[in-house]
């Protein structure tokens, strides 16, 4: 902290005699923080309301003759703020010994073990002695399951209420409620009904101790044996933080990151508990090729002269219009970036695209409104269901727009027009990209009359929207440019491939989608040379004349965009077990192969600077930025 | 009508719980006065008046009447019924022989703040005595005392009475908001004050069944009149319960500050059997002990506190020699272990162990380690919990262990009580 | 909650039951309000709470059954299971201990031959020993049954009383 000149729109506070300077309102745990004073907590939590129930956060406040809670006082300017008094001291370790009272102390099979605050705290602050030999504890139950995914130990409980609050004002579902009174209350669902909330996985990371636990998680791990990364969830293209946490080659779990932007620390279920499929989907272990005679496995760099040579040759003998190149919204930007620059100036072919699904026109003026931004319109207009059927961690934030904003939200029905006449000053419109039409419709009906109108149209896939961004497109170049010649799209190369009009596919990264799609396998078959790079065995496998064997989101490095125009960094979070090189670098050899030079290392750094010079409004934008596009309509 | 009383001074006027009895003795003039006096000059009479909340706290009524933020409406007025103190039976006196008197309180108030709705929050224990006080306002509706335009005036009130079902935390005035509001009996936050924020987040006066029972004579007498009835720090009469060893425990109404302890035992008939006083427990269970030493000290409340406790909630607990202060306190340890909300830690957790030692203590099972430990948990919760209740759970049998220290060191490692041993043997 | 569940439940109650908890509801400016009384009109009918009766109640008060649980688990009055026909509460606190609440509640259980639970043999009693003071301090020993005190009793003037009650017509615990 540098020595800043007094602000007098701050308050200033002297905590353990460091002064610091704080906005009016703040917490003294704000202030604390600020200090870089550690106050030990249980029940608060940034993300919820304060209510000072577990009391282990008293402090001394010059003035007042009670110790008072830092999570739930507020500052005043001049306050005097004691955290290290041999009275809070003393406090402090008494409340330990009356949390840990009733408490079974069942550390060595409680999966929390190793990151739980009450035995932090204990160790930290605690008594250091037991005198528990002379009362009996109160039991509840144990491992209940109140869910699939979710674990209730009741006696490890130390009644937070931070599970309780996080259903009252998160999500607004109340599925666990207190029950009883006094030393027996206890957390609980009506009747032992299961939990059926999607947000479920939440509730371990904000349990303090391990009352709620992770049933994906039960027994695999203790903290120690975890190697964290900090990524992006692949799940959709909300593009929520989050860490993963590896042990060895295996995912243990995904954890909450918290970027107040994005996913503002909640996760939805669905992407929380997706990583088992990076642990057990099947592999393609080993680079292939048709050689006379049939498929055999052949090294990394024959595959890729053989891929070279195939393709060389149908450019050769048929012009490089009779090659199509299909990409995915799994590849990062870095990677969708080569591909289309592979397409385009090495292999020279117009036909390039990533998706079954035609894409409707989507520019910039898709994604003004940013996700926080949901927070800041009076008016909220949702076209359906499918905006938060595809990003769940959406409805959290209409939810906290509407009840801690007081922000009106609408949820629109079929045909989706708007006929009210909105005393809003600011309205966002959320609609997904089936309905993108409708919604700038809305939008733009909206501004005629005079409003600050911004459409969020809600995309797919973990990297829907930096495909696009990076022209992986028939008919765009990168940064949404219009491509001199339109190629044809998915659908068409697919029909085209079938019919033998296109002779050469290039596939990188196929959606479990298109693998499944009967035109795909008639694709695969219709062309003389299919050059497959691909982490699982499929429809792509089987009819490749090249295979070589591709990464999973969990093990790349690069960048992605989300659905706001977000570029957010993804982390290999694991190693694969074969050693597979990066899609990037077998993109760059590949292109070596056909007598190219990519001009910069295949690696994400590079690659990005040099996609950041080809699209403006990506240049410096690595800092988990939204990409910069000039303001349209 | 007997001089120098207030609350009680109809006092077996026939016919007092109905409309009719009650107006005959004058009942409802009050509420045609402080119609026609506007709701600011009846704040000026209940400033001038003293008086102080009888709910425990002792804060004067018309300061907190005064913390209203002005012109946010609607505002409420919740009427604090849930007397569950232990030796406190007044405000069940207050309501079963003056319910009338009550109402009228009830809506005076209620006019003076413009409160829209007066809920009564009643115990749930209290069945017998909501019904009567539900008949009572029935009654008071039929003859245009409450409701719209009451007796002719602009003014409306809607009067609700509401039950609870048994928990004593709801007396605190924030649990009672959240319990009326259909929600578990919790203390709120403070700050916001439920004077700003309080039911449905809307500005709310809590008071208590005896202060508000006041305010006719307020009214009708003048706040002067009112105050000069006790002295200038103690003004006003209060009602006092005496129970325990007496021979004739009741409720008594008497000036403040004028009256001791000793004249207070007068009026219940002295220790019962002849026997000798011991101790004493005022203001109700929450409050410290008090000795003979204390028994000229006037019912004042500085000269309370100043005694090491407090008139609290207006009960005064009579112990002669043959109570066991070790089982008096474990009893009241066990009470606020039922009685504990569970929000907080402190109280929670340390009501429970608390008991547990004062169990072992009591059955004379318990270490001189232990006995130490009692007190390192108490110092553990008294001041450091969310709400008054967990705080007061010790100081009963804090003060106790200070000055009846030997007869508590005595049931260390004893195998029993000594005191009841005595007085087998003394028998 | 199931819909043929509900059906039944409130076929379960009197005819006018439901009625009144709307008239309840209407009576408070949030319906939420309205929880408290509302348990108590169908406890008195029912003698305790029922699962369903508290979804019924949530239902009708536009809350979720969970809400209606945790107000109704936190109240001691409120009873999770089938109580005797009455319900007889002595006061133990120490106003009343010390005029011999002690005696008086271990004469009633062993004259009741109470379980742990408090419950009578024969169904029509249920005794309660720890209670909040009942503000009947003065009259202590005191006992309430139902909503009715009875104070200044022996073992032998409470076992009189209880004959009396026991002979009288039933009625839900609290009714």
């Amino acid at each position: 902290m540098g020595e800043a000149a007094a602000r007098p729109d701050l308050v200033r506070v002297t905590v353990d005699e460091r002064d610091v300077e704080v906005a009016p309102g703040s917490l003294v745990w704000d202030a604390c923080e600020r200090a870089g004073v550690f106050v030990p907590v249980y029940c608060a939590h940034k993300k919820l309301e304060p209510v000072a129930v577990c009391r282990m956060c008293l402090v001394e406040v010059e003035g007042m003759p009670k110790l008072q809670p830092a999570c739930a006082t507020r500052v005043a300017d001049g306050m005097k703020v004691r955290t290290l008094t041999e009275q809070v001291r003393k406090f402090r370790d008494s409340n330990l010994e009356f949390l840990l009272l009733n408490h079974p102390l069942d550390c060595p099979v409680c999966d929390r073990g190793g990151e739980c605050d009450l035995q932090d705290f204990t160790q930290r602050f605690g008594p250091g002695r037991t005198r528990q030999s002379i009362q009996q504890k109160v039991h509840f139950d144990k491992a209940i399951p109140l869910s699939d995914k979710i674990f209730l130990d009741q006696e490890r409980c130390i009644l937070c209420w931070r599970c309780v609050r996080y259903y009252e004002e998160v999500t607004g579902e109340r599925e666990i409620v207190l029950q009883q009174r006094g030393v027996h209350t206890v957390v609980d669902t009506f009747e032992r009904q299961p939990l059926r909330s999607q947000f479920q996985g939440n509730l371990p990371e904000i349990c303090p101790v391990g009352a709620l636990t992770h049933a994906k998680y039960r027994f695999r791990a203790r903290p120690w044996d975890l190697r964290r990364t900090a990524s992006v969830c692949s799940h959709c293209s909300y593009g929520c933080n989050l860490f993963v946490d590896a042990r060895d080659d295996q995912i243990a779990r995904y954890a909450s990151s918290d970027n107040e932007d994005v996913e503002d620390s909640w996760l939805c279920d669905r992407g929380r508990y997706s990583f088992p499929e990076y642990n057990t989907r099947e592999r393609v272990a080993a680079p292939e090729a048709v050689v006379t005679g049939g498929r055999q496995v052949v090294s990394h760099r024959e595959a890729l002269a053989r891929a070279g040579g195939q393709l060389l040759r149908i450019i050769s003998d048929e012009g490089a219009e009779a090659v199509a190149v299909v990409g995915s919204d799994l590849m990062t930007n870095e990677e969708a970036f080569v591909l289309q620059w592979l397409a385009r100036e090495v292999i020279g072919t117009p036909h390039l695209d990533h998706r079954l699904r035609p894409t409707p026109h989507l520019d910039p003026s898709d994604f003004e409104l940013s996700i926080a931004g949901i927070e800041e319109c009076d008016l909220l207009l949702v076209l359906g269901e499918e905006p938060e059927r595809l990003s769940p961690v959406l409805t959290l934030r209409l939810h906290k727009a509407a009840t801690k904003r007081g922000r009106r939200v609408v949820r629109l029905e079929p045909p989706y027009t708007w006929t009210e006449k909105a005393q809003a000053q600011r309205v966002g419109v959320l609609a997904s990209e089936l309905h993108r039409d409708a919604g700038a419709a809305i939008r733009d009906q909206l501004r005629g009359a005079g409003h600050r109108a911004e459409l969020l149209t809600v995309m797919e896939r973990v990297n829907s929207r930096g495909c696009q961004d990076m022209g992986l497109l028939p008919g765009w170049l990168p940064g949404y440019v219009p491509a001199p010649k339109v190629g044809m799209g998915l659908a068409e190369i697919l029909e085209s491939c079938a019919t033998g009009r296109l002779r050469a596919l290039l596939v990188v990264n196929p959606t479990p989608e298109l693998e499944a799609s009967p035109e795909f396998e008639a694709a695969l078959r219709g062309v003389e040379a299919a050059v497959v790079i691909t982490a699982h065995p499929g429809a792509a496998s089987r009819g490749a004349s090249v295979l070589i064997p591709g990464r999973t989101i969990v093990e790349k490095a690069g960048t992605v965009t989300n659905t706001e125009g977000r570029v957010q960094r993804v982390r290999a979070a694991i190693e694969p077990s074969l050693t597979i090189p990066t899609d990037l670098r077998t993109l760059g050899e590949l292109a070596g192969a056909l007598g190219a030079d990519l001009g910069v290392a295949p690696m994400a750094t590079p690659v990005f600077e040099k996609l950041a010079a080809a699209i403006p409004a990506y240049r410096g934008t690595q800092a988990r930025m939204r990409a910069r596009w000039g303001r349209r309509g | 009508m007997p001089d120098g009383l207030v609350l009680t001074r109809h006092q077996g006027a026939p016919g007092l719980h109905t409309l009719d009895g009650y107006r005959k003795v004058g009942g409802y003039q009050g509420l045609a006065r402080a119609l026609e006096m506007g709701p600011e000059a009846i704040v000026a009479e209940v400033k001038a008046s003293g008086l102080r909340g009888r709910g425990g706290a002792a804060f004067p009524t018309g300061t907190k009447w005064g913390f209203l933020p002005q012109g946010v409406f609607p505002r409420y007025l919740a009427v604090n019924a849930d007397e569950s103190e232990p030796g406190c039976f007044k405000d069940r006196v207050l309501i079963e022989e003056y319910p009338h008197q009550l109402l009228e309180g009830v809506l005076i108030a209620a006019f003076a703040l413009q409160a829209s709705h007066a809920f009564i929050y009643i115990r749930g224990e209290y069945r017998q005595q909501r019904e009567l006080l539900e008949q009572v306002v029935r009654e008071a509706y039929r003859a245009k005392l409450a409701g719209k335009r009451i007796l002719g005036s602009d003014f409306g009130c809607e009067v609700v009475v509401h039950g609870g079902a048994g928990a004593y935390i709801c007396g605190e005035e924030t649990a009672l908001l959240d319990s009326l509001e259909g929600r578990r009996g919790q203390p709120r936050l403070k700050p916001p004050f439920p004077a700003v924020k309080g039911l449905y987040g809307q500005p709310t006066v809590v008071n208590n069944v005896e202060t508000l029972s006041n305010l006719p004579y307020i009214v009708t007498a003048g706040g002067a009149a009112y105050a000069a009835l006790g002295t200038e720090a103690s003004p006003g009469t209060r009602l006092f319960c005496v129970s325990g060893h007496v021979e004739r425990p009741g409720t008594f109404e008497v000036p403040m500050g004028r009256t001791t302890f000793r004249d207070l035992l007068g009026l219940a008939g002295g220790v019962w059997r002849g026997r000798r006083f011991k101790a004493m427990q005022p203001g109700g269970g929450s409050m410290q002990v008090l000795g003979p030493q204390h028994l000229d000290v006037p019912l004042d409340f500085k000269a309370v506190a100043d005694a090491g406790s407090s008139l609290g909630a207006g009960a005064l607990v009579v112990m002669d020699e043959t109570a066991c202060m070790v089982e008096v306190s474990r009893r009241l340890v066990d009470f606020y272990r039922h009685e504990s909300c569970g929000k907080c830690v402190p109280c929670r957790e340390g009501t429970y162990f608390e008991s547990q030692l004062m169990h072992r203590l009591e059955e004379g099972r318990a270490t001189a380690e232990e006995l130490a430990t009692l007190a390192d948990i108490c110092a553990g919760m008294d001041g450091r919990c969310f709400c008054p209740l967990g705080d007061t759970a010790t100081w009963f049998v804090m003060s106790a262990y200070r000055m009846f220290k030997d007869e508590f060191d005595a049931h260390v490692g004893a195998g029993h009580c000594p005191v009841r041993a005595r007085l087998g043997a003394a028998a | 909650m199931p819909e043929s569940e509900g059906d039944a439940s409130s076929a379960a109650l009197a005819p006018g039951t439901l009625q009144r908890l709307r008239d309840l509801r209407s009576r408070y400016p949030v319906a939420r309000s309205a929880v408290l009384p509302a348990l108590w009109v169908v406890q008195d009918e029912l003698g305790y709470l029922p699962p369903w009766s508290e979804e019924l109640v949530a239902e009708e008060l536009g809350l979720l059954p969970g809400d209606v649980a945790a107000v109704s688990s936190f109240y001691s009055m409120y009873f999770q299971h089938q109580a005797g026909r009455h319900f007889v509460q002595v006061c133990q606190n120490v106003s009343c201990a010390l005029r011999g609440a002690d005696d008086l509640l271990a004469g009633l259980r062993e004259w009741l031959q109470a379980d742990e639970e408090g419950a009578s043999p024969d169904g029509a009693f249920t005794l309660e020993g720890t209670v909040e003071c009942l503000g009947a301090c003065g009259g202590g020993p005191m006992m309430q049954v139902d909503r009715y005190s009875y104070e200044d009793l022996t073992v032998d003037s409470a076992r009189e009383i209880l004959e009396r009650v026991r002979g009288s017509a039933g009625g839900g615990a609290g009714a």
